[in-house]
């Protein structure tokens, strides 16, 4: 398949190195020849160096060959200009990437009539993440299927986890009533995600991913050593575009919401926006403002201003005042690795979110879901099983998936199934199946 | 950095190795078909290779595939260095170079494309090792890294380091977004125009087996050939001798303009400023030597190398000079006569195309063309700087300007590449070469040419050289090969620094 992505940026660049991975015919443009060196020497692609709206440029990539257009560019006019101009000269897919997330929401207009069949706003995604991780409060990564029928939970595991020093296996028979599997660890202070066997053992503070039905995950709280709470108080740092659109979304979710912004302007303009929550003008990084607004009382902490060190550093402060749970957003991909190791639960990244979804468009359909997980650089993808695909030929444990994939259920019938050695996978179910990006095209070919 | 990955770079001179042992296989059944008593030789050369290449890549296939740019350069020379102490194997095994400094200086010639020579009696030789001489060339004239690319999908990201590390020219081009299908394109061409090339030589007039080895010998840009006179053998038809000039050219340009030239884009060859100067620059240069040739050819020099004339004195001399004008620019080293015998401006011309080397981008080896066209171009632009301090003024080549980066390696490239030729000749003259023949050697072996001059000139060969001077040699045409860099950077202290 031709790909064509405008804008070498950390979306355009993220999204090369999935597709890349899978073997597709990429060309990267960009005006910027740093960027596009350091994509050729990281990435197999052709890189083209110039303003992606030029047109001679983009007949110069053959952009009527192409298959998918995907205009992700820090500017959404560009985006627009590009996709529009693409799909007029013989792209057959066309994806923007905006801001304004009011072209996708509350419109009538047809805009894949003028040519983008499909806009993705990051910010958007990011307050929905914020909603979703805040609903699971002991979790720090958080993937539904199916309306939670099936859950993919991540989450470090305490010292006082009954599951510390068994091995996977001791722990199923242990543990034989609650229905989980494990699909990913990640030791502390490694940068390395592996895939569990049998023999290989728990430890404490390592980041361990399960994959549970809804009736599990009560029970898995136990496992992990937590307590559950209900997060009740949030406060939010920065009111920015995704600030304002977690805090709306939280507050019509009966959350009580504090929210501080540095600008009395902005912070005038949100608390017309939001009535029910608090609105506070000052500086997250004054520690005392933070106690003063009795941060300590605080269920969950939220940091979303433009700036990833301000949330990285307030959400320090607000894990030693004592709260449980800390999210903060993140521009730069690579501390994305060192959550845990720094003590937040969760960072994230819009631009990681929105090259998934705009991934996910990218595949052929076959695929439902594709979701990344916040802390390790995996995948997780969820399937349509067809008629004679090659998982539906064998028992599970017969299945050769590679050591760097590892199935995380089946959803049949709106019911979660667990995919133990003996299960068998049947035409018309939904799998789930967690890999290390190397192994998505493995895996696909698996399912068709 | 977590240090160098060194289990990747094992395996993957595992999986060369076994494709070198798979190469030597193919001339069992040329030994065989001439019932010769050294194809059990060359058998066990091959399965020794294919099992060491298998042992290597077994024990370290649960490598991590992450390949940076430190594990391409080690691979790429390592695994050439590995190349050629294997590819000794058929030489010592049927006691053919019994000698081992000579059979690896017959291998590393073979695989650089150079084409220099110790044997002395070459139509002597066994066939089925004639033939591993000339497989030698044809697998290092595209490079078998590149090959490894091509066929074995196991690397995606790292692909393009080593391709670069290993292909010529001070950029790579990519024809296709995949480096295994550019890998594979670049295999695919190689392949049909050799093809091609034995048919035309077969349908010429040569036996089918000279036509073979003529025809991987100049798709390469080698230079090894079946007879003990080289190409001179078919002085009497002219014939053979224009079809291998056509395809040595071929070989010479950039296989990516060809592969263009063969999907019926001419125009954009002709765009190509390195093709434009390759092109009117082999003209220019034939026509002066054609000159030179007529009148002096009658001053009846002495010459183990005569000019038959079956088509005419003018046609001869024409011929000749074009013959070898891109025998040496390509870096190919065919002899069809003694260049050293038309005179001193003739020899001097013939010399000064030593370091001049074909298209960025081919089979050729030496300094390449468009580094040249870079070079002069910079060069002249500072006259204006001088007078206009404060002018920017871009090296324009292609329709596009070249980066400072570029410029700056290419100007250390020809330094690096003067001082290494410089400091090799006064070597090869310690180890007891004479002035002129020890500068012919040097330059020779670095540009990957074959011929020199002097007591190494192309009617002679490199079976006098002493034990060292071969080592130096040998040396020289590794390091031209890799264009200098990806050797040289192995002996850096920063190399094997962390920080």
């Amino acid at each position: 398949m031709k790909i064509i992505i405008a804008g070498a940026g950390d979306v355009g660049f993220h999204l090369a190195k999935l597709l890349s991975f899978e073997s597709q015919d990429i060309y990267l443009i960009d005006m910027d020849s740093e960027k596009l060196e350091y994509a050729s020497n990281h990435i197999d692609l052709i890189t083209k160096k110039g303003d992606a709206t030029s047109i001679k440029l983009l007949k110069e990539v053959n952009i009527d060959k192409a298959d998918i257009f995907l205009a992700v560019t820090e500017s959404q006019n560009t985006n627009f200009t590009v996709a529009v101009l693409a799909k007029k000269l013989g792209a057959k897919k066309t994806i923007a990437r905006i801001s304004n997330h009011e072209f996708i929401q509350g419109t009538d207009i047809d805009f894949a009539e003028i040519g983008i069949d499909f806009m993705i706003s990051p910010g958007e995604l990011a307050a929905d993440e914020i909603k979703m991780l805040l609903n699971q409060s002991a979790f720090n990564d958080t993937i539904q299927f199916e309306n939670g029928t099936l859950n993919i939970l991540g989450s470090s595991l305490d010292y006082n986890s009954p599951l510390i020093n068994l091995t996977i296996q001791e722990a199923r028979e242990k543990f034989s009533e609650i229905e989980f599997i494990t699909i990913a660890i990640k030791p502390e202070n490694s940068g390395e995600t592996i895939i569990p066997r049998g023999n290989t053992v728990y430890h404490a503070n390592d980041q361990i991913y399960f994959s549970a039905p809804k009736e599990s995950i009560k029970n898995l709280y136990k496992l992990m050593g937590k307590t559950q709470f209900g997060v009740k108080d949030v406060m939010i740092l920065g009111g920015g575009k995704i600030g304002v659109k977690a805090a709306r979304s939280l507050c019509d979710n009966k959350f009580n919401i504090k929210l501080i912004e540095i600008e009395k302007e902005r912070a005038k303009e949100v608390a017309e926006k939001i009535p029910n929550a608090l609105i506070i003008k000052g500086d997250g990084r004054n520690v005392e403002l933070l106690e003063e607004e009795n941060i300590s009382e605080m269920d969950a902490f939220v940091a979303v201003t433009g700036n990833s060190e301000t949330n990285i550093m307030s959400c320090l402060v607000a894990k030693s005042k004592g709260v449980k749970k800390t999210i903060a957003l993140v521009e730069n991909m690579d501390y994305i690795n060192i959550s845990q190791t720094i003590g937040i639960d969760t960072l994230l990244n819009k631009k990681l979110l929105a090259a998934n979804v705009i991934f996910k468009h990218v595949r052929k359909g076959d695929v439902l879901k594709l979701a990344n997980l916040h802390n390790v650089d995996a995948e997780v993808l969820e399937f349509r099983v067809k008629e004679n695909s090659a998982v539906t030929k064998k028992l599970v444990k017969d299945i050769n998936i590679t050591k760097k994939a590892v199935f995380g259920g089946v959803i049949r019938n709106g019911v979660a199934h667990m995919t133990f050695g003996n299960f068998q996978i049947l035409a018309g179910d939904k799998a789930v199946v967690f890999c290390l990006p190397e192994a998505i095209h493995k895996v696909e070919k698996l399912f068709n | 950095m977590k240090g160098i990955n060194f289990k990747i770079i094992i395996s993957f001179l595992g999986l060369t190795s076994m494709l070198n042992g798979i190469f030597m296989l193919f001339a069992v059944p040329f030994s065989m078909y001439y019932g010769e008593s050294e194809k059990w030789g060359i058998l066990q050369a091959g399965l020794l290779t294919i099992f060491i290449g298998f042992a290597l890549w077994f024990f370290n296939n649960n490598a991590k595939k992450n390949l940076g740019k430190k594990e391409g350069y080690l691979i790429v020379t390592l695994g050439w260095l590995m190349l050629s102490f294997t590819g000794t194997l058929p030489y010592v095994f049927t006691g053919t170079i019994p000698n081992y400094t000579n059979a690896f200086f017959e291998t590393i010639s073979g695989y650089s494309t150079t084409g220099s020579s110790i044997l002395t009696d070459i139509e002597a030789m066994p066939k089925g090792i004639l033939f591993w001489r000339s497989a030698t060339h044809w697998i290092g004239g595209m490079g078998i890294i590149v090959l490894t690319v091509a066929i074995l999908p196991l690397l995606g990201i790292g692909g393009m380091q080593l391709f670069m590390a290993e292909a010529p020219g001070p950029s790579a081009d990519k024809m296709h977004p995949r480096i295994t299908e550019t890998a594979k394109r670049l295999w695919l061409i190689y392949f049909i125009l050799t093809f091609v090339e034995f048919f035309l030589l077969k349908f010429a007039g040569m036996t089918w087996f000279d036509a073979i080895n003529h025809a991987m010998a100049t798709m390469s840009t080698g230079g090894f050939s079946t007879k003990n006179s080289s190409v001179a053998y078919y002085n009497n038809i002219p014939l053979i001798q224009y079809i291998i000039t056509l395809f040595m050219f071929i070989a010479g340009a950039n296989f990516v303009l060809t592969y263009f030239a063969l999907k019926g884009k001419i125009q954009k060859v002709f765009k190509s400023e390195e093709f434009r100067y390759y092109f009117f620059g082999v003209i220019f240069f034939t026509l002066i030597l054609s000159v030179i040739i007529l009148n002096y050819r009658d001053l009846n020099l002495v010459t183990s190398i005569h000019h038959p004339e079956p088509w005419g004195r003018t046609e001869s001399a024409f011929r000749h000079a074009a013959f070898q004008v891109v025998s040496v620019l390509t870096t190919t080293g065919f002899v069809s006569a003694d260049f050293t015998m038309w005179s001193s401006i003739g020899t001097m011309l013939m010399f000064s195309l030593f370091f001049i080397g074909g298209s960025a981008g081919s089979t050729s080896g030496g300094v390449k063309i468009v580094r040249h066209i870079v070079m002069i171009k910079s060069s002249f632009y500072e006259f204006k700087k001088l007078l206009h301090p404060n002018a920017i003024i871009p090296v324009r080549y292609d329709n596009g300007s070249v980066p400072k980066t570029i410029i700056y390696n290419i100007l250390s490239f020809f330094v690096l590449y003067m001082l290494i030729f410089i400091f090799s000749s006064i070597l090869l003259t310690v180890f007891g070469l004479d002035f002129i023949s020890a500068m012919g050697a040097a330059a020779s072996s670095l540009g990957n040419i074959g011929p020199a001059v002097g007591t190494v000139s192309p009617v002679d060969n490199f079976a006098h050289l002493t034990i060292p001077a071969k080592w130096t040699c040998s040396f020289l045409m590794l390091i031209g090969r890799l264009e200098l860099f990806t050797v040289l950077i192995l002996l850096t202290p920063f190399f094997w620094k962390k920080c």
